[in-house]
């Protein structure tokens, strides 16, 4: 029984520390949603809806820029098919996020619909780049991060429904916090990884969409066009190495090639019958 | 303006089509394996992302007017400098936005 007890309390001082950690690896993002997120309760409550709306858009869609641009479409007097669309485009570059998180969010069990749901900018820089403590909770940690995020997103456009107009705080280049932290993240990811090829697919992607397409759509622009310059390299490495693969085996043994061969011959063979 | 059952449509509709743009890989490969090529570029895939974030943040500067983009990308170059150096995250964020809202509060370019 005490024993029991000891465990459950040193478990319990284990969790307040990560939480701890998890909290100090999000003030970053706490003070960046802070002003966001009363720019949009503030932009929420000029179009005259009442607070409740921006806490509930805040809990439930938790989009920063999905929610302004709801707010001017709103303004607009936009139908619901043009929400969707407007909001599926804006969103879409979410869908890439996720895609290099397959594997770090095997595993961590029933946490995981709320983690794919608060999945923002902030949230995947932030879980991409911070190791989980050794011997740690990786779905608790991921949880506090996730859910830190989400509350000071929550605590920003209520605030800024709220006293909006009545505060008159000089909160302008505040939200240049994100801007940092996402510097110091790529910084981050520069250190933990030997592959410097995706920084070069990006300031090319980066700049050719800043110049060719307007703010709105440049960040889903460049992902897609980044991501589809690294599968160009990956395919042209590739290639260069079977070249050479088979210039080896070509001067050590013909035998070793034989199966290949043997197998791709049916292949080229219905390819000709069906032309 | 739009009434309450409106509203919670409109809210609902929107919550969706975000969910659902972020739940979209983990629904196609959450039972079959991903095509190789996405497995090789998906660890390329975050370090790309986090630049293209940074780059993102410029998109609004106005590179042909005064003061012609310099306070963000002298506040990026210190963040850049301090975090290489000290490799101090709290430190290079923190010092990088104070400086960035003092530059732009105070109008420090204004002479341009």
């Amino acid at each position: 029984m005490v024993r029991n007890w000891k465990d459950k309390k040193e478990a319990g001082k284990q969790n307040k520390d990560l939480f701890i950690i998890a909290f100090k690896t999000t003030v970053p993002v706490l003070l960046g949603y802070i002003p966001l997120g009363m720019a949009f309760g503030f932009l929420l409550d000029g179009a005259g809806y009442h607070w409740i709306y921006a806490f509930i858009m805040s809990l439930f869609v938790y989009a920063g820029s999905g929610q302004f641009l709801a707010v001017a479409l709103l303004a607009a007097g936009a139908g619901l098919t043009e929400f969707a669309i407007a909001t599926l485009l804006l969103n879409f570059r979410h869908a890439f996020y996720g895609l290099s998180l397959l594997e770090k969010f095997s595993g961590v069990g029933r946490v995981k619909p709320y983690l794919i749901f608060a999945l923002t900018d902030e949230t995947y820089a932030l879980l991409t780049t911070t190791d989980v403590l050794q011997g740690s909770s990786k779905s608790r940690f991921y949880f506090y991060i996730a859910a830190l995020d989400h509350l000071y997103w929550i605590a920003g456009s209520v605030l800024g429904a709220t006293l909006g107009s009545v505060l008159d705080l000089n909160l302008e280049g505040m939200s240049f916090v994100l801007t940092a932290l996402f510097v110091v993240l790529t910084i981050e990811q520069y250190f933990n990884s030997e592959a410097r090829f995706p920084f070069i697919a990006a300031v090319s992607a980066g700049t050719l969409s800043l110049i060719l397409f307007n703010p709105d759509n440049m960040l889903l622009a460049s992902i897609v066009l980044g991501t589809l310059i690294l599968i160009g390299r990956e395919k042209s490495m590739q290639k260069v190495q079977k070249a050479q693969k088979t210039q080896k085996t070509q001067g050590t043994s013909e035998k070793e090639i034989r199966p290949i061969n043997s197998s791709s011959q049916p292949v080229e063979g219905k390819i000709k019958e069906k032309s | 303006m739009l009434d309450t059952l409106q509203m919670f449509i409109t809210i609902a509709v929107i919550a969706l089509a975000t969910f659902a743009t972020r739940a979209l890989p983990f629904i196609c490969f959450g039972s079959r394996e991903p095509p190789a090529m996405l497995s090789v570029i998906e660890k390329n895939l975050p370090p790309m992302i986090l630049l293209l974030l940074v780059i993102y943040c410029l998109k609004d500067v106005q590179w042909l007017t005064a003061p012609y983009g310099i306070p963000e990308l002298l506040t990026i170059g210190v963040v850049a400098g301090l975090h290489f150096w000290k490799r101090n995250a709290m430190l290079s964020i923190f010092t990088g936005t104070t400086l960035y809202m003092v530059l732009v509060q105070f109008n420090a370019f204004s002479f341009l």
